[in-house]
């Protein structure tokens, strides 16, 4: 097994150590994420849930690796980490691409609203004889 | 407001160096123009200097939005205030007003467009060599992708026939607005012209005018927009 070899070439009692500690840091930013969906306004129930979801997934998977290890050996893929490698990478860019979508959306919204209120704001000719109500040119 | 009426409309953004300059050549070829300014969110004192010229009709976007939604203000706002003719017409002073009634004789013989050429049986003055081969890539593009047949695709003097210009509509607000227009009047199967137009170019236009890297985008914009 890949991880076994892994943690072979490291000294014990250091690989102990160092990996007790990322673990706790991993799970510390985790629930800091999982706080930023959980308080606050504007998140429909179900992304919360889908966080919250997301959220224990990833601290079973902190505290077994060997899992995602398992996962990845089914399915093919060399190690769990190469596995979750490309399932964050799809991940972010669908949300890159739903964040375009969503931009665009704005940008549309504020042509909307930028239109409407140049031509609520429009300052019309100011000379009596304006040439808006003149005859036509030749 | 007659059926004739002519609007010019003017998007400008940054101009305040020559805006004065060209609206007052356009009051003063015709003072039947009726000239609408579209201020594009400018930061400098174009809005100020526009405004001084009490004939103009002055509009505001209170963010810079690009050329493509500056237009598409001006034609709502053309178009509701009854405009007969809508006439397209840059505000960096490059081009020469008396060109319009040329455009709008053509539309009064039935047209629904007219575009400005530069390059129809007319050589234009002072053109950088890169410029002009660039257009010409822009117009083999076009008729790549089965578009219209023009000489000039970025011409910003254009004139169209209110009836027709309600059918063009403009997703682009940045520069791709101007292959837009094209395939919209293809679309909509307008019978459309183009017209020899003279143009000027000072070296203030020429740091103003588009970069010739905006080609880029302006294709970017086109293949990944137009589909919104």
């Amino acid at each position: 097994m890949i991880i076994a070899d892994f943690s072979n070439q490291l000294p014990e009692q250091a690989a102990s150590g160092s990996f007790l500690w990322i673990k706790i840091l991993l799970i510390i930013l985790l629930l800091v994420i999982l706080r930023a969906f959980m308080v606050g306004r504007g998140l429909l129930l179900a992304k919360r849930l889908f966080a919250l979801v997301l959220f224990l997934v990833l601290v079973a998977l902190v505290l077994f690796p060997d899992v995602s290890n398992y996962a990845a050996h089914h399915l093919g893929v060399g190690r769990g980490v190469d596995l979750l490698f490309y399932l964050s990478h799809l991940f972010l860019l669908l949300l890159i691409v739903s964040l375009w979508r969503r931009m665009a959306g704005l940008a549309d919204t504020v042509t909307k609203l930028s239109r409407r209120f140049a031509i609520d704001t429009a300052r019309k000719p100011q000379d009596k004889n304006s040439p808006a109500d003149t005859k036509p040119s030749a | 407001m007659a059926e004739s009426s002519i609007w010019v409309v003017v998007p400008a953004y940054n101009e305040e160096k020559v805006i004065g300059g060209v609206l007052k050549e356009l009051v003063d070829c015709n003072p039947a123009f009726n000239v609408v300014v579209v201020d594009d969110g400018s930061k400098d004192g174009t809005a100020a200097e526009a405004a001084r010229l009490r004939q103009v009709h002055l509009l505001h976007h209170p963010v810079n939005l690009g050329q493509g939604a500056a237009l598409a203000t001006g034609f709502e706002y053309a178009l509701g205030q009854g405009a007969g003719i809508v006439i397209t017409f840059d505000a960096d002073g490059q081009m020469n007003p008396s060109d319009i009634n040329k455009m709008v004789a053509k539309i009064k013989e039935g047209f629904d467009v007219v575009l400005g050429s530069r390059f129809l049986n007319v050589q234009p003055v002072g053109m950088p060599a890169l410029r002009k081969f660039l257009l010409r890539l822009a117009v083999i593009f076009t008729r790549v992708t089965g578009r219209l047949k023009v000489t000039d695709m970025h011409n910003g003097l254009r004139a169209f026939r209110a009836d027709a210009l309600r059918k063009i509509v403009i997703t682009q607000n940045q520069m791709a607005h101007a292959s837009e227009i094209l395939s919209e009047i293809s679309r909509n199967r307008l019978k459309y012209c183009e017209v020899p137009v003279g143009i000027r170019y000072t070296d203030y236009s020429k740091a103003k005018g588009q970069s010739i890297f905006n080609s880029i985008n302006i294709m970017y914009e086109l293949l990944t927009g137009a589909k919104k």
